[in-house]
């Protein structure tokens, strides 16, 4: 190959994967695909490409800035996904309605984000994941944190804290101190923002007794294990707030049935998109990579947006991410074993054919020489490429 | 470098005015180290005993070093972190290094209303806050980045106004400004990474309201 200094651009936010870096994400994506399968979950594969309309629906969210979009030839307005979880409700309300209840769906895909591309985020990336549709169950909120925490375990990766929280909590607080609307949403815009110092002086403009506004003000600081939440339970006033809480105990148990307790914090402070999760929601954080691995929740209420109401559960792991923490912690396995270069003499072509089908059938991989080689060449060829051993046929 | 160990705690200081407020206010709750200075040549200053590491950057870089999660911890002007608009929580105001970001014009051609200045240009080291500012109340302005005396813009005839830091608005007056319209209080925070402070929760809510009582003790006074 000649050598080209003149490297050609590719656009922003998006990366090739060079052979031994393809080599990692198949090998990660592989296990995922096996541990979902193992789980009862079905591979389904959706368009890159929806219209605009369909990814925007119903969220309230601020998505459609940060989606790729485009025009048919009829001039509807495109957008590549820009998550999975949108695309299969979709998918599952329009084409999936006779399926039997619950459905247990799993992705690995790219999906596409126009944003400042960050560690382990480019525009494109990968996401694997599952989502578990038609039950309200704390028992189905559990099994999608287990196989979150295996997926990761599945990966290689051991060193990793799941962070567990339920927005109703926040929501049942906010409703016991009758906040107005706009109030409300203002702080949790604050929380969301992760700017207490907002939240802080927010809170303190409003009429409240000194202790709801330290209660409001500590949200984000209820992290820890099963005694915070029993201690929460002194600031939940109404049944919203208690339910939420119920909810996240009756998890917990199911996760030491799982054996997964270790991995799992509670954290009531949690922050994730208010308008879209109903319930449970977690994400998954790993020494040394300042962003989450992965993360999820419960939304009950996408589905209807699509006109069949049905309550969900689901998280998504970034593949890239969990690449980035395995190389960072140590833990990559070098790429899969080269074994055997396969090169032979004039006029033995069919006897090289024979053989490396021999050797690749009994699970070796074998790259087999184009042409014939000398002995000394075959060599100097199997070091360069890195094969264990050379079987050469004279 | 990453801090990956997860014993330490890295804290990013930023260089320049609040280095010296930021280091002795941490002191007061233990947190400091031999040989903390920023006009030090060593860059990573370690406290081994008290597992702490000091990282002492250029002050736009804070947010960045949190937001990757180089420092778990930083402290910073509220002004640079709107700029910056990194993903990090703002977990305290220090209260000190208090300066607000404004616009003002050369006095002597002051125009009746803020629309006045609609598509004209504004000399501004901080473009995104600016441009968020415009933006909330309709105008569309040019935006002329300069990264220091922001006050030459409107003098050399570069801009018609700049939105800038002020303090006590003495460099206004000496170059014949006056502000024209306020935009944003300004003080020290104390900011930390998304993915550090869950997973040094204990450690960092300790700093935290530790850090807080000597904030309110000093108020006190």
């Amino acid at each position: 190959m000649e050598k080209d200094k003149n490297v050609l651009e590719i656009p922003y936010g998006t990366r090739d994967f060079l052979p031994s870096e393809a080599a990692s994400k198949r090998a990660i994506e592989t296990k995922l695909a096996e541990l979902f399968a193992e789980w009862g979950y079905d591979e389904v594969v959706t368009p890159t490409i929806e219209y605009l309309d369909n990814l925007t629906l119903g969220s309230s969210r601020n998505t459609e800035p940060h989606l790729f979009k485009l025009f048919d030839k009829d001039n509807r307005t495109l957008a590549l996904r820009h998550e999975m979880t949108t695309p299969i409700a979709r998918l599952v309300s329009s084409r999936l309605q006779d399926y039997p209840l619950p459905m247990k769906l799993s992705y690995i895909s790219s999906v596409f984000r126009y944003e400042q591309t960050q560690t382990g985020r480019q525009c494109e990336f990968h996401q694997a994941g599952v989502e578990l549709m038609g039950s309200t169950s704390a028992f189905a909120d559990a099994e999608i944190i287990a196989l979150a925490i295996q997926g990761l375990l599945r990966a290689g990766l051991n060193d990793f804290q799941i962070c567990l929280g339920q927005v109703e909590f926040i929501s049942g607080i906010m409703e016991q101190y009758q906040l107005a609307p706009d109030v409300k949403v203002e702080l949790k815009q604050a929380m969301e923002q992760r700017d207490l110092v907002a939240l802080g002086n927010r809170v303190d403009a409003l009429k409240l007794p000194e202790t709801a506004k330290q209660v409001l003000k500590k949200l984000p600081l209820l992290n820890g294990g099963e005694e915070m939440v029993k201690g929460a339970y002194d600031l939940a006033l109404n049944e919203q707030s208690r339910r939420a809480l119920d909810n996240l105990c009756e998890i917990y148990r199911l996760l030491k049935a799982y054996g997964v307790e270790k991995y799992v914090r509670f954290d009531l402070g949690i922050i994730r998109d208010f308008s879209y999760y109903t319930g449970m929601v977690f994400e998954a954080y790993t020494p040394g990579l300042g962003f989450p691995l992965c993360g999820g929740g419960r939304y009950d209420h996408l589905l209807a947006d699509f006109g069949s109401a049905c309550p969900a559960t689901g998280f998504a792991s970034g593949i890239e991410r969990i690449l980035l923490a395995l190389e960072r912690q140590e833990l990559a396995k070098p790429s899969r074993a080269r074994d055997v270069y396969l090169a032979y003499a004039a006029g033995k072509e069919s006897a090289a054919i024979a053989q490396a089908e021999t050797l690749r059938h009994s699970g070796k991989t074998v790259e087999l020489s184009l042409s014939p080689q000398t002995k000394a060449d075959a060599e100097a060829a199997q070091q360069a490429k890195g094969y264990a051993e050379l079987v050469y046929l004279a | 470098m990453q801090s990956n160990n997860m014993d330490y705690l890295t804290i990013a200081l930023p260089k320049g005015k609040l280095f010296g407020l930021s280091a002795d206010l941490l002191a007061k709750i233990g947190y400091t180290a031999e040989g903390l200075s920023d006009k030090s040549r060593k860059l990573i200053i370690i406290n081994e005993e008290k597992k702490i590491k000091f990282i002492v950057s250029k002050t736009a870089d804070v947010p960045t070093y949190v937001e990757y999660g180089a420092a778990d911890i930083g402290v910073i002007g509220k002004d640079v972190l709107l700029e910056s608009g990194k993903d990090v929580y703002e977990l305290l105001d220090l209260g000190f290094g208090r300066c607000h970001l404004m616009m003002a014009v050369p006095k002597n051609e002051k125009r009746a209303k803020l629309t006045d200045y609609n598509h004209t240009r504004v000399a501004t080291k901080f473009p995104h806050i600016a441009e968020k500012f415009f933006n909330h109340h309709g105008m569309q302005m040019e935006y002329i980045k300069l990264n220091g005396s922001i006050e030459l813009g409107p003098i050399v005839g570069l801009s018609e106004s700049i939105v800038d830091i002020v303090e006590t608005g003495t460099t206004l007056k000496e170059n014949d400004l006056e502000e024209i319209v306020s935009i944003q209080d300004a003080t020290a925070r104390l900011i930390a990474n998304r993915v550090s402070f869950k997973m040094k929760f204990d450690r960092i809510n300790t700093m935290v309201s530790d850090l807080r009582k000597i904030l309110e003790s000093e108020a006190a006074k």
